[in-house]
């Protein structure tokens, strides 16, 4: 194709683009692709249900900026190359008037380039992954708590209770890696003594190696930042291993009643960390999980109640700026520093959440307890022997 | 950071290769089976493990039976499964060249999986029946290991009993020494061949079933298996099925020692690179493939 014929082309589309009329009364409709099919499912699933959630809400109370709101949702088989094209799709064919972030931190950070390109504001609620805002992107907006503090609260409550040295282990891949280079910062900020460091590839099954050095090493603590089969795995094998550090965590897979479900004795004690718990004392917190078993007849994870306060957030921001335009919701915003349902929200200004606080749970009896940080906590911490 | 390698850290490594080696031994034999009668690569043989994996954990779950009495009916079940596959596609590549039956048994394994996820959805499924650890001698010994190893090492046993002695088994030998050969002594070798896949398929399931009960299952377990199970008889000796016995207990021993010496990520390249190693020095596995 000649660039001639590529510009007239482009200049054919811009017409196409600009000639549409705006429809004041028309809905605001807000666009996004989730990982409905494929492996990241599960949360994908609840996240969208968070969205359904919240754009009921907002139409309960009247929409935004007088005009009802309208979620499109497609779903992209939790593949990133699929929710590029659907993010393509949304904003040059749909043309939705915004959007709201997909599933994961893999496909928050391939659409982020399409939302950016066409200058729309993407609040991602589902990306922890720190390098996404600070590649010098504009408008998109973190709202959960990056990986490196995910097992803050497990060091804090080792230095605490005094013990002195921790292992650390993770998946080696993006999210995990993150995750427990933090870990790792934050205990030696602490003054635990890192024994034992290995990382061990994805869909890695056998631990049998790695734990018997890790046995050899006699960590008080074990940091591990796993996804959730391996992190299932895992635990399994430290059975069978007889290996007891005095506190265990993983990072994703610890927070979800699937690990009890599958694990149950073997998940008695072990530290999980979660963004969200419906058992938080936030202003709404409650109100939200009761309307979403009452409407889904199951519980919200926290996928699904941070997919509500990203949607949320989105519509503060415009209520503030009293607009649609992408640069004024954006610096609204950057400005905005609340406490939702989800906890509290600040950014820097990169967008790069800096407030949300992640809580450290405990496998106590087959029941999940809040262990720290102490004013959210409904639940002391138990050691192993 | 450096851990001190003591004498039990290496009788541990060492104890947990034998116990994993025994499996790969069990589900290697029935890839081995299927590749000296038909000459086929049988891509499926993971996903069959899979099947025979599911199975245990409905029987298991919905049932109540006692996951480790669930392996016969598992085996049973993949048995026939093996037969009708065998009786509906894979026949039509015997004989073939060898790229046919690969895409064929490829094909079969992408449905297999996709089936089971339509099916059971991908979420992970446990067998909790037995966990922990019995400490004998300052070593820990996995209990569900343990048994999962008796058992892998009496199946395997009694296959090789099989082949060795009765006349069937003779029969699934000489078909796999010469199939022209075999004819002309009057055995009837597509039924042989029939038998054989019915075989391997409850080998892989016996093996399925003893997995699940130590490990989680997932409809996608079962490639890497199609992968190990490869390697164990190349290293072995292609065709040769006591070959895969000594590939077996070798790949696992491999593993656990290079993620001791090691790390975790380098244990599966080691395993790589040793088959490199022994296709250089003697092409035909360490006890030698099948005459051909």
């Amino acid at each position: 194709m000649t660039s001639k014929v590529l510009g007239a082309l482009v200049l054919a589309v811009v017409v196409a683009v600009i000639s549409v009329p705006a429809d004041a009364q028309g809905p605001i409709r807000i666009g996004a692709s989730l990982s409905l099919t494929g492996t990241y499912a599960e949360p994908g699933t609840f996240q969208s249900e968070g969205y359904k959630l919240c754009e009921r809400d907002l139409n309960a109370k009247g929409g935004l900026l007088g005009r009802k709101v309208e979620m499109v949702v497609y779903d992209d088989q939790s593949q990133p190359a699929t929710g590029v094209r659907l993010y393509e799709k949304l904003i040059t064919e749909d043309k939705v008037d915004a959007v709201m972030g997909p599933y994961s931190s893999a496909i928050s950070e391939a659409v982020v380039n399409v939302t950016e390109k066409y200058k729309k504001v993407m609040v991602a609620p589902l990306a922890a992954t720190t390098s996404i805002f600070k590649k010098g992107r504009k408008y998109a907006f973190m709202v959960i708590s990056p990986a490196e503090v995910y097992l803050e609260g497990l060091v804090d409550i080792a230095t605490k209770r005094g013990l002195k040295t921790i292992a650390i282990i993770n998946e080696d891949t993006l999210f995990p890696k993150a995750s427990a280079q933090g870990t790792e910062e934050l205990a030696k900020k602490a003054g635990l003594k890192v024994v034992f460091k290995e990382a061990y590839p994805k869909g890695n099954q056998d631990f049998s190696g790695l734990l018997i050095k890790l046995k050899a090493a006699n960590p008080d603590v074990l940091a591990a930042a796993t996804y959730f089969d391996d992190a299932v795995a895992l635990a399994r094998q430290m059975k069978e291993l007889d290996v007891n550090p005095k506190m265990t965590a993983v990072t994703v897979g610890g927070d979800l009643p699937k690990f009890q479900e599958l694990l149950k004795q073997t998940a008695e004690g072990i530290y999980g960390a979660s963004q969200w718990e419906g058992t938080l004392p936030y202003p709404g917190a409650k109100e939200f999980f009761d309307a979403y078993v009452k409407e889904f007849k199951h519980e919200p994870s926290y996928h699904s109640a941070a997919g509500y306060a990203g949607c949320e957030l989105y519509g503060e921001g415009v209520k503030r700026a009293g607009t649609l335009d992408a640069d004024k919701v954006r610096d609204a915003l950057l400005a905005l520093k609340t406490r939702t349902m989800f906890g509290d929200y600040q950014v820097d200004k990169d967008g790069f959440q800096t407030a949300h606080k992640m809580v450290l749970l405990q496998w106590q009896e087959g029941k999940r307890v809040v262990v720290w940080p102490d004013d959210l906590a409904n639940g002391k911490p138990r050691f192993r022997r | 950071m450096n851990v001190v390698l003591t004498p039990a850290m290496i009788g541990q490594v060492l104890l947990s290769g034998v116990l994993s080696g025994a499996l790969y031994a069990l589900v290697a034999l029935g890839l081995a089976l299927i590749f000296g009668v038909m000459r086929v690569i049988n891509i499926a043989h993971g996903p069959l493990l899979m099947l025979g994996a599911y199975v245990t954990y409905f029987l298991y779950s919905r049932a109540g039976m006692n996951p480790f009495l669930t392996v016969p009916v598992s085996m049973a079940v993949l048995f026939v499964v093996g037969l009708l596959l065998q009786r509906a596609l894979v026949f039509r590549v015997v004989g073939a060249p060898e790229l046919s039956s690969l895409l064929l048994t490829f094909g079969i394994s992408i449905a297999l999986v996709n089936l089971t996820q339509l099916a059971f959805t991908s979420n992970l499924r446990t067998v909790e029946y037995i966990t922990g650890s019995w400490i004998v001698g300052g070593l820990a010994l996995s209990k569900p290991r343990f048994i999962a190893f008796l058992f892998a090492a009496t199946l395997t046993a009694l296959a090789f009993l099989f082949l060795k002695s009765t006349r069937l088994g003779k029969a699934i030998r000489a078909t796999s020494q010469s199939r022209e050969v075999a004819m002309v002594c009057g055995i009837d070798v597509g039924r042989i061949h029939l038998l054989t896949f019915g075989l391997a398929s409850a080998l892989a399931a016996g093996g399925g079933a003893l997995l699940a009960v130590i490990v989680a299952i997932q409809p996608e377990m079962g490639g890497v298996w199609t992968f190990k199970s490869f390697l164990v008889i190349v290293l072995g000796g292609a065709g040769n099925y006591p070959g895969a016995l000594l590939g077996g207990m070798l790949l696992g021993l491999v593993e656990q020692l290079a993620s001791l010496f090691l790390t975790t990520q380098l244990s599966e390249v080691v395993a790589y690179v040793l088959l490199v190693v022994v296709l250089l020095i003697r092409p035909s596995g360490l006890l030698g493939g099948r005459q051909t």
